[in-house]
């Protein structure tokens, strides 16, 4: 079967500033960050130099807080906080015009959420902030967890220990994890299960999790490593700190009817748990202007993948999907400073659009990004857009609910809420494909190639993840039946140790100039000697 | 010993997936549930005209065209599982009921379903994926309740027509509970100090159980039971005693070369094993609950699958292997896992701390293949250390000289 062709676009444009990237990478294979920053023409660059300047005044304000420096010297893992403007700019390379500031305007606020995130940790922190009455209004969560069973609480706060502490930190330096693999291989865990929980697990058992919070609610995530990693972290919180702990369920078949009930019940559960622990009630109001941002958001990220599937993209790359995990996930609806960032970036989007904005000189494919990203390499999806003019369309964890959730306040709402929550929980990113039965990550991935009119998928391998790793042989046949490109790339998701950096983009390269046939756009970027970069 | 006038047979009958009481019960016009994980409630698939058949992959050797579709990483038993599909081991199953339990379990399913793998030609054949409780709590018994209903009953009936009235409930479970005492008459023999059957012995016989239909199985069953009941023990002195907790245990070479090292497998608290596996289930005739919903009480409230993820059951199995120790009078665990496992992976991490910290047994931790004659010489030495150890913890404890 012929392969699928797309049209290839060229940018009339010529861009303003640096014209190749690879100038910007240090040749000492030393330095940890770019040599200099980009030039990206006047307005451009001034734009991008107030905007780190913004989060040099995040950082600013979060460390002039002694129990944030105390912070600083008790755990391991806060010395990755230092590559922050580096990670910006990572996701901001070779980007102007409007996806720069979409870019920016996403980002930033991840920043500064995350950076609230840790400011709430250390305030609660029994080891530095101390703050035992703010602690007693705190509820423990997972990383991968879907905030949903907090819409309804207004005084009391979500902390998801696990992002700054991993999930983050891995994005900022790509050897944030492998002390903590370690010492979780030394405790006796194969080092074959996915670093993520495992790194989790080994954050805990080395005690490098701040200690706060009346209780925990666990859940049970994207993974079988996911859902075992919560015993031996309940143990400690447990056992060692006396926070009770309780675990949610959200089924594995989630697209189906007969689970739902069963995963309503469990919510009602946790959210009793909750109102015993954090002694506050649920709050029907507040849960449905929860549910109202919800509904808000999931609307302007329809339309940003609407944008998407035409010619002219202007909200992809990585940032889409961590500004997704922070609101769609993290968020959940309960803050009201995420709908201004939406309606701004929609606005972006819009003008970008109608400009026919383009990220680099060319766009010669259009790709689906599926399976699971590397953490510590997340930002490659810029490279294969400046590298290749490969255009990374959405990608897997993107891929989230698009139905609306009852948002207004009537009896039989009440109970739909439950559901509601349920369906939102269980439908989490990255397991809202990786379980679900073959068709949410096979058959789903054939359908967004056609709505997104894709003729490439760049299918990240995460080696240990064993939900993608065990549909491999479908998505090759099924990849080669539809004449879509399915270009694997190998990777440990945080371990940069098993598969470097450069490893990584050789296996896209390759398929590139063997497969395709084609030269890079920008070869000074094939190959970036940032073995040793943050 | 004396050897048992059944062993052979029980062991020929584990050398191949399609065994011969299962070609039996096809002539005689019954229909093959086949089915993948322990907390499936085993006695609805032995309704009426229907026995349940465990899928499993005896002597394994290659495993490439499985390692094509779900790659290295991927636990054996999955891939053995998938390759015997393929290869057309599995050709005699009418359906195949899977649980959406572990991850890797359940691709192997799906890409069972995918390939066609045992539906070709097959009017009536299905496919069903189970979603099982991850808490045992009644909230999950009302789940499992429903599961088994639309995954199970309701494609058995109507697919094949298979009785699936209370009637044929209470006698399937009576079938089911007279395996499980036989089993648990013969596993309670492990309990003496110098036992009339060897660990391996009784794991063929249990594995059986799970492998071919029950009815045609019975017969040798009590027979043996009575043979061992009169057994005479030949008075061996094992070196020591040993608890196997871990992933389902499909080659039967792996007990006999822990016994071989003159270690007494006394307790299988494994994946399909007979703790809690064939532990009766108990129906009372007077209970508000119907019968299918006390069947699902049995398996959500007992199971020990390391998936329940609730606190109390996360510390209640670890618990479970410190009280089986205890009873068996064991000396030590042996915590296992076939490769690739992930629930089993963390388990064994944290069982082994728990069980070496919080209930002072001595703990060997390991990884194994699918097929333990790959990894025989490995696997031979690390038991051997352990029980080394375990002499050498003995003698010190009764102030001995070593």
């Amino acid at each position: 079967m012929a392969f699928k062709t797309v049209k290839k676009i060229t940018n009339p444009k010529k861009k303003k500033g640096d014209q190749t990237l690879g100038k910007l990478y240090p040749t000492n294979g030393k330095t940890k960050v770019f040599v200099r920053r980009e030039w990206r023409g006047v307005k451009d660059t001034l734009y991008d130099y107030s905007r780190w300047l913004y989060i040099m005044s995040i950082l600013a304000r979060f460390i002039s807080k002694p129990r944030n420096i105390k912070a600083m010297f008790r755990y391991r893992w806060m010395a990755n906080y230092l590559a922050v403007p580096y990670m910006m700019d990572k996701f901001t390379l070779g980007l102007r015009d409007e996806p720069l500031r979409i870019t920016h305007t996403a980002m930033n606020f991840v920043i500064y959420d995350v950076a609230k995130t840790m400011d709430n940790i250390f305030k609660g922190d029994r080891r530095t902030g101390n703050n035992k009455k703010f602690s007693d209004t705190c509820v423990l969560t997972d990383e991968n967890a879907m905030t949903a069973f907090m819409m309804g609480f207004k005084d009391t706060t979500a902390i998801l220990r696990e992002v700054p502490t991993m999930f983050v930190a891995n994005l900022l330096t790509q050897n944030s994890t492998t002390h903590y693999l370690d010492v979780a291989q030394e405790f006796g865990l194969p080092g074959d299960v996915c670093p993520m929980p495992e790194a989790e697990a080994g954050i805990s058992i080395d005690d490098d999790f701040a200690v706060l919070g009346c209780c925990a609610v666990q859940v049970n995530t994207t993974c079988d490593g996911s859902l075992m990693g919560n015993g031996i972290i309940a143990h400690r919180l447990e056992r060692e700190y006396g926070i009770p702990t309780f675990q949610l369920t959200a089924p594995l078949r989630h697209k189906e009817e007969d689970v739902q009930e069963y995963a309503a019940n469990d919510m009602k559960e946790a959210v009793k748990f909750i109102e015993e622990h954090a002694h506050e009630k649920w709050n029907w109001t507040r849960y449905f202007e929860s549910a109202a941002r919800v509904n808000d958001a999931t609307r302007h990220r329809a339309m940003w993948l609407d944008n998407n599937a035409t010619y002219y993209p202007q909200f992809v790359g990585s940032v889409f999907s961590l500004y997704n995990d922070t609101n769609y996930m993290g968020n959940c609806g309960r803050s009201a400073l995420f709908p201004p960032k939406d309606k701004k970036i929609s606005k972006l989007v819009e003008q970008g659009y109608k400009k026919k904005t383009m990220i680099c000189p060319e766009y010669r494919h259009r790709c689906i990004v599926w399976g699971v990203q590397p953490q510590y390499n997340i930002h490659m999806l810029y490279w294969m857009m400046h590298c290749w003019g490969v255009v990374p369309l959405t990608d897997m964890l993107s891929m989230v609910n698009t139905d609306m959730i009852a948002d207004t306040d009537t009896p039989e709402n009440r109970e739909q809420a439950w559901y509601d929550m349920a369906w939102l929980n269980e439908n989490m990113i990255m397991r809202n494909r990786t379980h679900g039965g073959y068709k949410v990550l096979v058959d789903d991935l054939w359908e967004f190639c056609e709505i997104m009119n894709a003729d490439m998928v760049m299918m990240w391998e995460h080696m240990s993840c064993k939900a993608l790793d065990g549909l491999h042989g479908m998505f090759e046949e099924q990849g080669r039946e539809r004449g879509i490109h399915v270009v694997w790339v190998c990777h440990d998701l945080c371990d940069p140790r098993v598969y470097t950096r450069q490893a990584i983009r050789d296996e896209f390269s390759q398929y590139m100039r063997t497969v395709m046939r084609e030269e890079p756009l920008d070869p000074t970027i094939e190959h970036i000697p940032d073995e040793n970069m943050w | 010993m004396k050897d048992l006038k059944h062993l052979l047979y029980f062991e020929d009958l584990l050398q191949t997936a399609d065994n011969e009481l299962i070609e039996r019960a096809k002539k005689d016009g019954k229909i093959c549930a086949a089915f993948t994980c322990e907390n499936i409630p085993e006695p609805l698939l032995n309704l009426g005209d229907a026995f349940s058949v465990r899928l499993f992959a005896p002597n394994t050797g290659s495993l490439d065209i499985a390692t094509y579709y779900m790659t290295s990483f991927l636990c054996e038993t999955s891939r053995a599982l998938l390759e015997r599909a393929i290869e057309g081991g599995f050709n005699f199953a009418d359906c195949l009921v899977a649980a959406d339990g572990c991850t890797m379990m359940n691709r192997a399913a799906e890409n069972m379903e995918l390939l066609h793998t045992m539906d070709e030609g097959k009017d009536k054949f299905f496919y069903q994926f189970m979603e099982i409780p991850m808490k045992s709590t009644e909230n999950g018994v009302a789940l499992l309740k429903l599961q088994c209903q639309n995954h199970i009953l309701k494609p058995l009936h109507e697919n094949y027509g298979i009785d699936i009235s209370e009637e044929a409930m209470l006698k399937a479970v009576e079938e089911h509970n007279e395996v499980c005492r036989l089993i648990r008459e013969l596993g309670d023999f492990r309990k003496e100090e110098d036992p009339r059957i060897t660990g391996y012995e009784y794991h063929v016989i249990t594995l059986a159980t799970y492998l071919a239909p029950k009815a045609l199985l019975l017969d040798k069953l009590r027979e043996t039971v009575e043979e061992v009941r009169h057994r005479e023990p030949d008075g061996k002195k094992w070196r020591a005693r040993v608890v196997v907790v871990g992933s389902e245990i499909d080659d039967i070479g792996m007990i006999k070369l822990i016994e071989e090292t003159g270690t007494y497998v006394c307790a299988d608290r494994f994946c399909f094993g007979s703790l809690p596996g064939r532990v009766p289930i108990e129906i009372d005739p007077d209970s508000e609950d119907d019968v299918l919903t006390q069947i699902c009480r049995h398996y959500t409230m007992i199971g020990q699958c390391p998936r329940t993820m609730n606190m109390e059951k996360v510390y209640g199995r670890k618990k479970y292997v410190a009280d089986l120790a205890k009873e068996y009078n064991a000396d030590g665990i042996i915590y296992e896992q076939v490769k690739f496992c992930d629930p089993w992976a963390y388990e064994r991490m944290l069982g082994s701390h728990m069980l070496r910290e919080d209930y002072g047994y001595p703990v060997l931790s390991v990884d194994r293949p699918y097929n333990i004659s790959s990894g025989a010489g490995q696997m031979r030495t690390r038991v051997q250390a352990f029980i080394e150890s375990i002499e050498i913890k003995k003698l010190q404890k009764q102030g001995g000289e070593m």
